[in-house]
């Protein structure tokens, strides 16, 4: 059998929505609290609502859209670890600097010739830092350009 | 005439040189955001709202900038859709029509001309409609229970799908997921942690505002690396204009028509922009005498729908005002900054918040006259601006995206957050989840949750509760027709869309 994204959306949503609701059933009952309606029941409602729309989805998938693969996944990858190493570094190296790398290499792996990229990138940079920091009074992080 | 008493209100508000200058500002740059290709108008207003909150602007400024970059975007759209045949957004893929084959003729500054007069009196219309029809809604909500509301957000999850939804499971799934993520954190009534792990940053639950930059920006370049559209790269000459005061004159009747329709599909729930400039468009070309130099550059064909987007996105305020459901994408992220100032929206608002509502609704007339003056002139300026390419735009809006939430919190964990909202945006849109039913249940998961247990509470733990009233019973049975519509009418109106529209590029949603 071919695999098929929605049946392996709606088994994964299946296992969540069970496990959503377990969760909710092992609070413990508010303290004096005899209310129809505890923390527990509006999640309960909803564990049973997304275990029955997930089942849906498994039995009426709709045909996969393709999938990227090879050297496309790989520059998904790229970005993805792009954007993760520029919300870490931020704060250590900087707004600047750090936007610097991020915009630059994002635009050159999506298809800008790397000098223009690099031009943009430092615009971009030091033009928002200027921006905020200086007439809008949010602060950025300077990072390592702080000692000089 | 109450209603004029605050109104002036309102133009009192609007008027100040602050307000006045953001209405400006956010005028501009949401017709940016409307012309370039990849921005959506949701993505746009979602991207600004970190910005608009660190800058602790008033809540009636946030909302003045916000609502004339929405009203900016709706302008924006055409531009593209004419000069490149590409839509800058979904409710501009009819602009396409006559707009393109106009402006291969060389009338592409009279395409533009005319699409920003259609425009101008399309909004003004809608926003005539808005303040007409919003205090009378306002004023009936008032008599809504617990477990009414409860049935209206059940009703606004039907229809969010709209009449052209694709799949209904998906919208119910993707609802869900939002709800469930609304969830998270201290429960308000009895203070029970649920969902958060012993993770301090979960206690206060998930922030919305960064789930939906996350959701929308994020993703978008994600696509965008996968698909690699390749940016407009030839140059665009737009002539000199060449309209007579009697042509636009000639235009209005069409623009009151396509106008008026197009607010009352964006009164509706589940109709929307994109079907408001669908409808004016093909009953325009039933309407007319001759409709032969339809699809080859009439300039009827060009107005009609463009008055049809302005006035829908004028009506699609008044369930986001009135009720505090949003039927659209774009609404739902307004909605999003009102919560996000404290302002609970839905018919006390009217009342509690008379100066916020009337001052939005006089910017939106302001707004439309300053469009209409930005618009003509300026156009050169934002036909210059479309040739910015992509690989080069993503990537800064991206910047913008992690300078705004970062402004907000001083957080990396929260910039780390953005990123996996966006990853997991990509990989919903890769499987047609739509992404606006998630941000939907977000925002209204707490406010349900109240209504639910008010209702209980009421009615001491009876469930009939929710089918007592016969206003219930009708909203309920709204519902369930926003659900089955769809599955039986909901193909035969696409397929007509898409046949009208072979070059439609399909974009978040309007």
């Amino acid at each position: 059998m071919k695999l098929n994204g929605d049946r392996l959306l709606g088994l994964f949503l299946f296992v969540l929505a069970l496990a959503y609701g377990w969760g909710a059933r092992q609070w413990p009952e508010p303290f004096g609290s005899h209310e129809a309606v505890g923390p527990d029941t509006f999640p309960v409602i909803l564990a049973i609502a997304m275990a029955i729309a997930s089942l849906a989805l498994m039995l009426k998938p709709e045909p996969n859209n393709e999938w990227p693969t090879g050297t496309t996944l790989l520059e998904i990858g790229y970005a993805v670890i792009a954007l993760f190493a520029y919300a870490m570094l931020m704060e250590p190296l900087g707004f600047i600097i750090s936007t610097f790398f991020a915009v630059a290499f994002l635009a050159w792996r999506m298809g800008a010739s790397p000098k223009p990229a690099a031009a943009i990138a430092l615009g971009c940079g030091v033009g928002v830092f200027l921006l905020f920091n200086n007439l809008l009074d949010l602060p950025l992080p300077l990072g390592l350009l702080e000692i000089s | 005439m109450e209603t004029l008493g605050f109104l002036m209100d309102g133009f009192a508000v609007a008027l100040t040189p602050t307000n006045l200058m953001y209405a400006l500002i956010g005028a501009f740059v949401g017709t940016l955001i409307g012309a370039l290709p990849g921005l959506g108008p949701a993505n746009g207003v979602a991207i600004l709202i970190p910005l608009a909150f660190s800058l602790a602007l008033p809540v009636e400024t946030a909302l003045i900038l916000l609502t004339s970059v929405y009203a900016g975007a709706m302008y924006g759209g055409r531009i593209s859709s004419i000069l490149l045949n590409i839509p800058g957004d979904e409710p501009a893929m009819m602009t396409c029509l006559d707009g393109y084959p106009m402006a291969q003729q060389g009338k592409a500054a009279e395409a533009l001309a005319i699409s920003a007069f259609a425009s101008f009196m399309g909004g003004l219309l809608g926003t005539i409609g808005l303040i007409f029809l919003a205090p009378i809604l306002a004023r009936f909500a008032l008599t809504f229970g617990p477990a009414e509301y409860f049935a209206l957000f059940i009703l606004a999850f039907a229809t969010l799908g709209g009449i052209t939804g694709k799949n209904t499971t998906k919208t119910i799934i993707a609802a869900l997921i939002g709800l469930m993520i609304s969830t998270v954190g201290m429960d308000i009534a009895t203070g029970t942690q649920r969902y958060t792990f012993n993770q301090l940053k979960l206690f206060e639950g998930i922030d919305f505002i960064l789930a939906i930059v996350g959701l929308f920006a994020i993703s978008e370049l994600l696509l965008f690396i996968e698909h690699r559209v390749k940016g407009p790269q030839k140059s665009i000459v737009v002539g000199k204009l060449n309209l007579t005061f009697k042509q636009l004159v000639a235009l209005i009747p069409t623009t009151l028509r396509g106008g008026t329709l197009g607010f009352i599909a964006g009164v509706l729930p589940g109709a929307g922009a994109s079907l408001g400039s669908f409808i004016s468009y093909t009953l325009e070309k039933k309407a007319v005498s001759d409709d032969s130099q339809f699809g080859h550059g009439d300039a009827r064909g060009v107005a009609a729908p463009e008055a049809g987007n302005n006035g829908a996105s004028s009506g699609a305020l008044v369930p986001m005002l009135t009720l505090g459901v949003p039927g659209s994408g774009t609404t739902a992220v307004l909605l999003a900054m009102l919560i996000s100032l404290n302002i609970t929206p839905g018919p006390l608002m009217f009342t509690q918040h008379a100066d916020v509502v009337w001052g939005v609704i006089a910017a939106l007339l302001i707004g439309n006259f300053l469009l209409l003056i930005l618009n003509i002139p300026m156009i050169g300026i934002f036909v210059k601006l479309l040739s910015v390419p992509t690989h080069y735009l993503l990537p800064i809006v991206t910047m913008v995206a992690f300078v705004g939430i970062y402004s907000i919190s001083h957080s990396a964990f929260d910039l780390k957050f953005m990123v996996v909202f966006g990853i997991a945006g990509y990989l919903l849109r890769k499987l047609d989840i739509p992404l606006v039913p998630i941000i939907l249940g977000m925002l209204l998961g707490p406010e349900m949750e109240k209504n639910l247990s008010h209702a209980m509470v009421i009615s001491d733990g009876n469930w009939m509760i929710f089918w007592q009233s016969p206003l219930a019973i009708s909203i309920w049975s709204l519902a369930a027709a926003g659900l089955i519509l769809p599955m039986i009418f909901g193909r035969r109106i696409r397929s007509k869309m898409q046949k009208a529209n072979t070059t439609g590029e399909k974009l978040i949603t309007d």
